[in-house]
Order: C-alpha cells, then structure tokens, then sequence
C-alpha cells in the first residue's frame, strides 16, 4: 500500500491538543504512523493549508426503509439536483435525500469521513446494511431503535435489567447495530394505537411504564453493556412549543443513571426540543435555559439539529410528531408502524426565512452550540435531511466561526425571529480548533470510536485537508472564503487513498461498516420458547431475522465485554 | 429569424432545451449549430440533426418546419422571443415558460406548458396529457399565462393550476384541473369524467356537455353567463356547481344547462 | 435427505417465510406451509420449460452456442444501442437488480421493473400524496377493521387472511377464523341449494335493483367488537364471501366512491342518492364503522390501479385514508403480485432516486412515467434494443409494444423458454430465484428477507447476477475498444 505524507499544514488535532501548529502526518497500510520513507512516499505539500482528521457525524439519515419511502415519494426534489456518471463515479440525484453513491462522495467532498445512520427499524436492518454497501468512500455504523422495542417493555416494566441487557446485546449483534436509539420513547408504541405520551411521567397504553422508566432503563442497561456511545436520545415532545420543559426533566431524570464519568445520554437534534411558550404564534427559544442546564452538567452531549434554509424532508421515527407536522401543512405524508419495535413518519418541509417559526429555530439551533460553553458537549449536524441537507454543513461552520456570517443571515429573517433571537447578544465565534471539535474530534470522542476524530499514531488515515491558511485569513471576517474551502476539500483522505481531490472525487473505496458484538456473561438463550414468542410478535421466522455477516460487504466488527 | 428543419425522421427522443430564443439570442447560425443535444444516449450538436438557416425576418426568433414530436423541452424556460413549430411538437414543450409566444401548428405532447408561469402557447392541433399540469409529486401547477388549444386535450390537464387560463375549442379528456386552485379553463366542446376533483377554487367552464359529475359537488345556482378573461364572455345558461366537497373545495364547475339535460332531474330540485 | 426449514416462498408479495422443504438427491419431494400455489411451484419448477443452453438466433432459427458466445452478443447489442429498455426485474433478487441498474447506467438505457404494468400507479399515487402505512404484523396485533379493495387475496394471496389480517392471532386482536369458517360453510351450503334449484343455468332468475339493495344494506356486525371484514370489489370474490360486508362497485367508479367517502367523514352532503351504485344511506353506515373501529386498514389491488383513473384512484384512497386518520387509526397497503416487485422498486430508488421507469440516456438518471416507462417507450417505437429479465412481457404486454421490440434486437434472461423468449434473439438460461438461487427480496411491506437456495441448479446454468456482471464486464470492454478507436485519428 502507498506510503503518503502531508508536509506543512496547520494541523488542527483536538483530541491529541494540537492547535494549528505546522507539521507532517505520516500514513502508512491505512494507519498513520510516526514516519514513511520520505523518498518513497507521495507527498502532498500542505503548506498554506488546514489539516484535520476527517469529518465524523454523529446522526445523518442516509440509509434504510424510511430514507429510502422518502427518496421514493420526492421526484420533485431530486429532479432539480442529477448527478451524472463519471468514469469514476457512478450516476444518480441529489437535494434532500440524495440516493445512494451522491450521498458519499458529497461527504467524501467535504472531507468527512465516518458517518452513522443513527435510526434503524431493526425488523429492516438488512435493507439499511444493503443501503450501507452502497454509500461509498465513509466508514459507517447504524443504530437500532430499541426504545419501544416490546422485549425492552417488558423486561423494564418487570424491573428485570440484566434480561433487558442480554436481549439488547443480541439485538445489536442481530442488526449488526453501534448503539442504542430511542425516539419519542413509549410514545412510538401509543402510535400503535393513533395516541402519542405527553411528559416522561405518563404511561404507556397498554404497558405499565413511563418514558422516565425506559430511558432510564435504557441508560443503566447502556453502562451495564459497556457500549462505547451513550444511550442516543430523542426527546419526547420534540417539535413542540413549550417542550423544553420535557428535555429539561429528562435531563435531570439521567442525572439518576450511576456513571463512569463518560456522558449518559447524547440527545440528538436538541433545537428541536428547545422550544418555550405554548404555541407556535408566542414561540420562543429556550436555549438559555437548556445551554445553563448543560453548562452546569456532564452528563449530556448533544447535537444542533441546525435548521438550514431550504426545501427538505423530513422523516423520523416519531411517528406521531409527523402525524402532527402532517396537520400542520398538509402536505404528503408517509407513516411507516414497524411490528412490535418502532414507527416512523416522512414529511416534505420547506424551511423559509420569513416565517417566524422556522427563523426562530434557526436561531434557537446556533444560539445552543454557541451557549453551551465547552466544544465537547456540541456536535454540528442538520439531523440531515430534517433540518436540512448535510451537504449544507460548511454554512452551518461559517455560521459558527463567524458572527458577521449569523447577522448577515439573521438581517434577512422574520422580523418577529430577529426580535426574539439571542443571537445578537451572542459574540463567540468558533476557533478553527473548536469548529474541529464540534464536527470530528468531539463526535468521535462521544460515539467512542477510538481511531477516528484525531491524527495520533494508529489512528485511521481519515484526513481532510481544506485551502484555509490561518495565518493569512481571519475566516470570522472571511467565512465565504471559508465556507467555500470547507465545501470543497482540497484532498480527502479515507483509509490512506487519497478520494477527493480539489472537491471532485478522484478514487472509488468502499469504507467500512461498523457494528458491535457485545459479550455479555451469560448469552441469550435462543430457545423454543423465545422462538415461540418470536412466532407470535413477529410475522417473520426467528431464522430470517439476523442480519447475517453476508449482508455487510466490508465489515469492522468492535468487540466490547459487557459487565453483566 | 432562424429556421430548423429536421434533417430526418428521429426514432430516439431527442433532449433540446437550447431551441429557446432567449439562447439563440446574440448567436451566429455556426453557434447555434454547435449547441449540446441529446439523441438517445449520444451527445449530438444541433447542427448534426436540424438544418439551420438564418432568414433577416425579426420574428418569429425561432422557426421549425417539420415533425419534431420526438424533440422535448422546446423553450422550455424561455422568457423572451416567438418560435413557431410547424408540425407535431414533442413532450414539455414551453415547460417553465416565463414569457414569450409559441405557436404550434400540428399536436402538442405531453406537459406542454407544464407549470409555466406567464406567455402565450397556441395550440393549432390537439394537446396531449397534463397540459399545463406540474412534474410528478409537485404541485407547483401553472401560475399565469395563457394557453389556447384549437382541439381537444388528454387526461390530467390543468391539475394543480394556480392561475392563468386554459381555453380548449375541443374537448377535454378525464380529471381536467385537478387539485387546481385558482386560475380558469374553459372548455367549449365536452368535458370527461372526474372534471374538477379535488379542486379548491378558480373556475371551470365546459360549454359542451359533461360525462358526468363528480357526486362531490353541490349545486349553487343558475347563471345566464360567465366571464372567461378580459376580453371574453361565454354565454349560458349555466348550472354553477361548488367543491369539491372531499376538499372541502371552493371550486366553481359552469356546466351548460342546455347540454346538459340529465343533471336537471338531479340536481333542480336543490335550488 | 435434507429438511430445510423457514424458507422463503419466491412466488406472491406474501412472501411466506415459514415453508418447510424435504429435498432428496437434489430433488425437491415435500413441501409443509405453504399454500398451492407454493407447493406447486416448488414441486413442478423442473418440469416446466426449462433452457438448458444459451440460444442465439442465426438465420431466424434460435441455435445453441457457448455461454461466451451469448455474453458477447448481448453486450454488443447493449453498447451498440441508442437506447436501450431493460425491463423485468421482478422475479429475481436484489443482488441482480443491484446489477441491473449498474448495466442500464452503463448502456444509457432505459430501466424498468413490472410495477409499470401493475403497482406503479401505487407509487405514482404516494408520490403524490404520501402513504400512511406500517409492516404486515402491526396490523395482525391491532387492526379490527379490514378492507380489501380491489383485490381478491383468497386467490392471488392465498395466505394474506391467515398470516397477516382476519385469521390470525395477534396481541391486542384475536383470530376470526371460526365465525369466518361457519360462514363460508353456510356460502357453499347457500350455492348447492341454488344449483339443486335451478332447472338450467341460464334460467336462473335475475336479481332485480331492489333486491341487490336489500342485500348490500351493511349488516350490524360492522359496528361489532373485534375484527371485522369488507371487501370492495365489481364481483363477487371468494374473499367477499366471507366478508361482513361486500360492497360491490359499479366498474370504473371506485375513484367517485372514495371520494364521496371522503366528503362524509368531513361531514358535508352528497346531493347525489348513490354513488357508484352504493346508496349514499348506506355510505353512511361505512363511514361510521370506518371512524368507530380502533385501527382500520385498506389493502388495495390491481382492481384498483389498473382500473380508470389508475394512479389517480390510489392517490384518492390515500387521501381517504388521511383523512380518517384525523378520527381513528387507519393505514393502506398495496397488495404486490411478483414476489420481489418491491425489491426492484427499492433498489432502483436507493441507487437512482426513483422506483420504476428510469431513464440513464442522457448520463443521470431521470423519471416521469408516461415518459420514460417502458411500455410508453415500446408503443411510441422509440427504442433500438430490449433486455428482458425476470418477467414475460411477450405474455402481458400490449401487441403494439410487442411488434415493436421484435423489430430490434430482444435479450432474453430467464430460467425457462417463456412467451419472450420465444421471441427473443439472444437467450440466455437463469438459476431459479429462491429455489436454486439465494439472496434477499422484499415483502409487499417493504420488509427484506432472505431467499434460500434449497436444491443446485443444473450445471452450466448461472445465476442472473452472475450473467449480468458478465455481460457489464463485456459491456465496458466493448466500448473502451470503441472509444480507442474515435480517439485514436
């Protein structure tokens, strides 16, 4: 394999501490290594520009049932956005839920690298692993949505949290799944049924339990299995005035789960969940208050969920929240039950400056990242394509690095937004180190993903180089000239192959999907009568439910050694 | 004033947006030659399938002598300038139009118009399906403009309209305006079934008779006459139908009492 | 002997998972679950007509030739094309389709799959207006209100009933097996009686309206506890039989009879007495068992999508249902025919963003049904070449279509010498999906599941994956050679 060496960039490396200092990466079989043979090895010549561990994010929809329902029910959106075959790159359609092989070369051309698909219906896992295959040039890891799973209901309601974790380890075997997702949780299973919980207190129709009960559940069986992320959390009552008051009670709830210093719960998407009042005519941001909650806490990571001016679409797995957004709009709208596990529901959203809502929530979206003092706690994503497309990240950074950015777009709003954003008063501005923070360093560090995220020895040779040259520009004054370099990597760098180059893609790879063997002490017992139960919950055989290892072309499995 | 001849009979659909005044605009005949089309799946220039001649004429722009319902996305676009097609034209023809005239003297395919939003099309032959009517899962239908057909449409012409009108001298095939919501056709032959469904506003016109009536309507009244644009006023009397109820719509349906004989006993006896 | 058990059945959108197979010396002998469709299939696949050898045509006669010899042909037909159609898809697993779109990519061609001449105006209708649906056990555990529209699932989707809705026993509902037996007994009871009545067919005394009326008027049992059944068809199926109420619709005014629903559930009036020949009194009586049930469904067939209105008629019962979610639960379902008719829309979508109809020509991918459907393609004579997988369209598609594909080069893939194949110029012989082949295919939910290869197949006889990459490869080969060439003066 190549020998390659970057000479002379600004390296931005939160994770190893290095603050833009000029030095050489080394790469050596996919790994970056101490040192190459200078003489053999192809030099890339990086000075004059940044160079960071590639991208991670930590929740992107790019693959499965839902994202796939969405892709096949907006011709409208993808026939404003064709890409066309290469001899390189194979063809297909872009904007809001780009098919397949766009998906990875736009990462790939803004020089992320690792991406998870962070909802997965786990009786679908196959059609999400088969979608994985075909989203080239990332690394990737997909988590199953076990908040309203009727094992975990059960076992929880009966207080069993050792028979919760042995069913959660060989769920996550099973699905070939990273982590643990709860959406709306309690709230999925009411779905069922047409109704939705409305505070982590009431119960689940049908199932003596509370929100409190499973995320809590959830969280203790999370630490019991050792999983190298936290529980991933999606708040109940997302997307509606006044819910802050939720996200704040189940913040404190979380406090409760014993912990071993790591974060307890990520919480995705918070803008979404951060809304005061109590209607959308007095909405009002409640960043303050969340960002003070955060602020005094360690126990909670989260990420923006930025909302990005544009046409998109959104898709969850809180089926009733889009029931909800489908009375609003009445636009087309897509619900998708899945069998004694999860829902999910799809709308089209057009987000638009001038209205008052949707100004609001992307104010409400930079207010947090910008509030929340420490870096670590804050990822950037747009909860891609709920917020918006994830090929919008480099306005969202400019956004971030730039306040002369925010005013700019912040001028063009609803005036009700202007009035009641923050922003104003907000004068941070990301460092080049802490923008490395919030969109690799931190994300990695959170989902525990120990060869990603930095460029130490044995890290993966993930690398993005951009055309920034610190010394010579301040990218707060200059962020269009930052925004355009973010969006078109000067050299993308996957597994030591140099994919990007001058923002086209010049390699095909695959990249890998990663999943967790979780061992516990006693393994799950599979017998007749789990089979029995399997036959009477689901209308599919216990023998065809596996995601079995052909299903994953190139797979890097992560062993873990639970406590239970 | 340029003139196109297809050098033969095309077989393969050919892709050919750059047939637009506002691209000819300011280009030598050896340019306009040389533009991008697609034949099939090659990549031709203009010049390698049309016959293209220079006239010192100022308009019409754009002049097409011979059958080109192979050729899609003619103006489509366009803002400015005239083109006159003589023969067939092919599908999304004027697609997007936001200004300008095309004349079309053969039939016209399929989306001819399809969400333009200002200009004239005149149609000399008959209209293919959705005319006017926007691209699959948008309902971004026509805004404005005007489009005349002198004989009948297909299916699903008119859906999602939002303004504008549509005046069809023929007939008119099944689901005409569907969704629309503002905006008029006006149809002086017959109208097929499922007229009007799901409309919530704007007008529909059918001064021949209907195969039948959404049961999704209700009767308003009877009016001696109504009122096509400016310039035009189509005589009655007209039984003024609203809906569509399953929207719970707005629409207007003018349905000619005296071609109509049959929807008398049914409905008369409301008003 | 080998028994192999919890296969998949490659026949309906069903997609049985429970079958049980006893194979002995690579023969199939016994086959346990499955229904007759199945149990034929499994058990009479070989005696069909099966191709044992690639066939390409010379002098107008199909001769035999080597697997090579074939390959080349059907690649230099591909490359050579100004546009291609591969169509089919339908009967064969993702992996080939995965395949199968790489290959319409590389020749520019049009790709289409078999939900163009059966549920593709389904998809056209959730383009649309969306689609308020779930997985086949959501409704087996919760759905006590069951609609079959259009369809006739005691035939075409013989297990629909027992695994999936009415007979099966799920958490929150029960089985309605037993009062549904005692009904069908009563039917055939009911039928011999009429036959030992009557003196000759013919003489058989015709209903008049009024009596048709009094038989449709909706029985109490709708607003009953429990599962409940109405099927909704232009005759009487033997799944109406069997259903609580059978609304029987005047042909091609299914969309008329939504649509008025839909004005009742908001309340409004019809001015109207009847639609579709349903009184309107009676649409009444439906509507209140529709918004008084827990958790209602609709599955919908081809009655629906191929009757007038196609697409249209879905986007109405989509929007019934939508607005009947603002009253009680309810979802749809399309019932889909060909076992992996979903899978061909899902890869096509997840690779190119659209599910049928797909047309590479112009370097990306494009769609809009009418346009760049195959069967619109066919009709209009544009096409120059046609690959045809996995399906017969000499057996199903319109003559006209048909006089125009023979006219051009016609490559044919599949296991046995269908009506196509008969016509086709270069013939090359396939694997048996789900028999000899395995692989993943998708259920009419849209849930994948794996196809298990029970029995080897003949030798020599490749798989469609396998043939497909290899007429690529052949593909890329014949047009680098091409392109040497244009470059090199």
């Amino acid at each position: 394999m190549t020998e390659i060496l970057i000479k002379n960039g600004f390296v931005f490396d939160p994770l190893n501490k290095i603050n833009g200092e000029k030095m050489d990466i080394a790469i050596k079989n996919g790994k970056i290594v101490e040192s190459v043979n200078e003489q053999k090895a192809k030099k890339i010549d990086a000075a004059g520009l940044t160079v960071m561990p590639g991208g991670v994010d930590i929740h992107t929809h790019i693959a499965g049932g839902e994202v796939n329902t969405g892709r096949m029910i907006r011709p409208e959106d993808h026939v404003k956005d064709v890409v066309s075959k290469t001899s390189i790159t194979r063809s297909g359609t872009g904007y809001s839920i780009p098919s397949t092989f766009v998906t990875g070369y736009r990462y790939a051309k803004m020089g992320y690298t690792t991406v998870m698909n962070p909802s997965m219906a786990p009786l679908g896992a196959k059609h999400t692993h088969e979608e994985l295959n075909d989203i080239p040039l990332l690394d990737k890891a997909t988590f199953p949505l076990l908040g309203d799973w009727w094992f975990v209901l059960e076992h929880l309601q009966r207080g069993d949290l050792e028979g919760c974790a042995r069913h959660v380890a060989w769920m996550l075997e099973t699905t070939k799944g990273y982590a643990i997702k709860i959406v709306n949780p309690g709230g999925l299973e009411s779905w069922g049924f047409g109704r939705n919980v409305h505070s982590i207190d009431d119960t689940v129709p049908n199932f003596d339990i509370t929100p409190r009960d499973i995320m809590c559940g959830l969280a203790k069986v999370n630490k019991m299995l050792n999983l190298p992320h936290s529980i991933h959390l999606h708040t109940n009552n997302l997307g509606i005035p006044g819910n802050y008051v939720t996200t704040l009670e189940t913040m404190k709830a979380l406090e409760n789960v014993p912990t071993d210093g790591r974060p307890t719960c990520h919480i995705t998407h918070l803008q979404f969940s951060s809304f005061a009042g109590d209607n959308w005519g007095n909405m009002k941001s409640a960043a303050e208050e969340i960002s003070k909650y955060i602020n005094n806490h360690n126990h909670i990571t989260f990420d923006m969920g930025q909302i990005v001016f544009t046409d998109t679409t959104t898709m969850t797995a809180d089926g009733p929240f889009e029931f909800t957004l489908y009375q609003l709009s009445g636009h087309k709208w897509v619900n998708t039950d899945v069998e004694t596990e999860t829902s999910g529901g799809i709308i089209p959203m057009h987000y638009k400056r001038t209205s008052a809502v949707n100004a609001l929530q992307w104010s409400i979206g930079l207010e947090l990242a910008l509030l929340v003092e420490d870096p670590w706690k804050v990822f950037m994503t747009t909860d891609h394509p709920n917020a918006g497309p994830f090929f919008a990240y480099p306005k969202i950074m400019a956004w971030l690095i730039s306040k002369k950015a925010r005013m700019a777009t912040l001028a063009k709003c609803h005036k009700k937004a202007q009035k009641r954003s923050l922003l104003p008063s907000v004068k941070r501005e990301l460092s080049l180190y802490e923008l490395a923070i919030v969109t690799r360093a931190g994300q990695a560090k959170a989902l525990g993903l120990k060869n990603k995220g930095h460029l130490g020895v044995g890290a993966d040779a993930d690398i993005a180089i951009y055309d920034i040259n610190p010394e010579k520009i301040d990218v707060a004054k200059k962020y269009k000239t930052a925004r355009k370099a973010f969006g078109n990597a000067a050299y993308t760098i996957k597994d030591g192959k140099i994919v990007v180059k001058d923002g086209e893609v010049v390699q095909h790879t695959d990249g890998k999907t990663m999943w967790l063997d979780v061992k516990t002490a006693e393994q799950l017992k599979v017998d007749e009568e789990m089979k029995l139960k399997f036959k009477k919950y689901w209308t599919v055989e216990y023998e065809n439910y596996p995601v079995y290892d052909h299903y994953v072309k190139v797979p890097e499995i992560i062993s873990v050694k639970a406590s239970v | 004033m340029i003139v196109l001849t297809p050098l033969k009979k095309f077989q393969f659909p050919i892709h050919a947006e750059c047939i637009n005044p506002d691209v000819f605009q300011g280009k030598s005949v050896e340019e306009i030659a040389s533009l991008q089309v697609w034949e099939g799946n090659r990549q031709k220039k203009l010049g390698d399938i049309f016959k293209i001649e220079a006239t010192t004429h100022e308009t019409p722009n754009i002049t097409i002598n011979g059958d080109v319902s192979e050729v899609r996305r003619i103006g489509q676009g366009m803002k400015n300038g005239e083109i006159v097609i003589n023969g067939d034209a092919g599908m999304h023809t004027g697609e997007k139009m936001a200004g300008g005239k095309i004349t079309i003297n053969g039939n016209a395919g399929g989306w001819t118009g399809s969400s333009m939003k200002k200009g004239l099309i005149e149609i000399h032959g008959n209209a293919s399906d959705y005319l006017a009517s926007p691209y699959r899962g948008s309902t971004e239908g026509m805004r404005g403009g005007k489009i005349v057909v002198d004989g009948n449409v297909g299916s699903d012409s008119g859906s999602h309209l939002r303004g504008g009108l549509i005046k069809i001298k023929g007939s008119a095939g099944p689901f005409l305006g569907f969704h629309m919501s503002d905006g008029t056709i006006h149809v002086e032959k017959n109208a097929a079934s499922r007229l009007g469904a799901n409309m919530t506003g704007g007008k529909i016109v059918v001064s021949g008779s209907v195969d039948e009536l959404m049961p999704t309507f209700t009767i308003d009244s009877i009016k001696p006459k109504v009122k096509i644009d400016d310039t035009e006023t189509a005589q009655g009397p007209f039984y003024v139908f609203l809906g569509d109820l399953a929207e719970k719509g707005n629409g207007k349906l003018f349905i000619s009492k005296a071609n109509n004989a049959q929807l008398g006993p049914i409905y008369e006896k409301y008003l | 002997m080998s028994v192999i058990n919890a296969v998949t059945c490659p026949i309906c959108g069903c997609l049985c998972d429970d079958i049980e197979v006893t194979v002995v010396n690579n023969e199939v002998v016994k086959v346990k679950n499955g229904c007759a469709v199945c149990e034929a299939k499994y058990m009479g696949y070989k005696s069909e007509h099966r191709i044992r050898q690639p066939l390409v045509r010379k002098e107008g006669k199909l001769v035999p030739v080597s697997m090579d010899e074939a390959i080349h042909k059907a690649a230099e037909i591909l490359a050579n094309a100004n546009y291609p159609v591969l169509y089919g898809w339908s009967s064969t697993n993702c992996e080939a389709q995965r395949v199968g779109v790489e290959l319409a990519e590389e020749v520019g061609g049009v790709l289409d799959n078999t939900a163009v001449v059966c549920h593709g105006p389904s998809l056209m209708g959730t383009q649309e207006v969306g689609i308020p649906t779930s997985t086949l056990g959501q409704i087996r555990h919760r759905a006590d209100l069951i609609i079959y529209w259009g369809c006739d699932p005691w035939s075409a989707h013989p297990r629909h009933l027992e695994r999936y809705t009415t007979f099966t026993e799920g958490r929150f509902e029960d089985s309605e097996w037993k009062s549904y037996i005692n009904k069908v007994k009563a039917v055939a009871g009911k039928k011999k009686l009429l036959s030992a009545q009557r003196v000759e067919p013919h003489k058989k005394p015709h209903e008049t309206v009024a009596e048709s009326l009094i038989f449709n008027k909706p029985p109490e049992t709708l607003q009953k506890e429990g599962r409940k059944l109405i099927v909704v068809d232009v005759r009487k199926s033997m799944t109406a039989e069997m259903a609580d109420y059978f609304i029987q619709v005047q042909p091609g005014k299914d969309y008329e009879l939504m649509q008025a629903i839909r004005a009742l559930i908001k309340d409004e009036e019809l001015d109207v007495e009847q639609v579709a020949g349903v009184p309107v009194d009676y649409l009444r009586e439906v509507v209140d068992a529709l918004i008084s049930c827990k958790f209602g469904v609709i599955f919908f067939g081809m009655g629906l999508t191929q009757s007038a209105g196609k697409f249209r008629n879905i986007e109405v019962a989509i929007s019934l249902i939508r607005d009947l979610n603002s009253r009680t639960k309810f979802l749809i379902m399309p019932m889909r025919g060909h076992f992996n008719v979903s899978g061909a829309n899902i890869v096509s979508a997840w690779q190119t963003g659209y599910a049928f109809g797909v047309d590479f020509s112009l370097g990306y991918p494009r769609y809009n049904p009418g346009e760049t459907t195959s069967m619109d393609v066919l009709l209009r004579g544009e096409s120059d070449a046609t690959l045809v997988i996995a399906a017969d369209p000499g057996a199903t598609f319109p003559k006209k279509a048909i006089q125009h594909m023979v006219k051009h080069p016609l490559i044919v893939i599949d296991p046995h010498l269908n009506a196509t194949a008969m016509l086709g110029d270069v013939v090359i012989p396939s694997a048996f999906v789900g028999i000899e082949v395995s692989g993943t295919a998708y259920r009419m939910d849209n849930v994948p599941l794996p196809l298990k290869k029970v029995v080897e197949p003949p030798e020599g006889i490749l798989t469609d994956e396998e043939i497909l990459k290899k007429i690529l490869e052949e593909v890329r080969i014949i047009k680098s050679k091409r392109d040497e060439k244009t470059e090199a003066p």
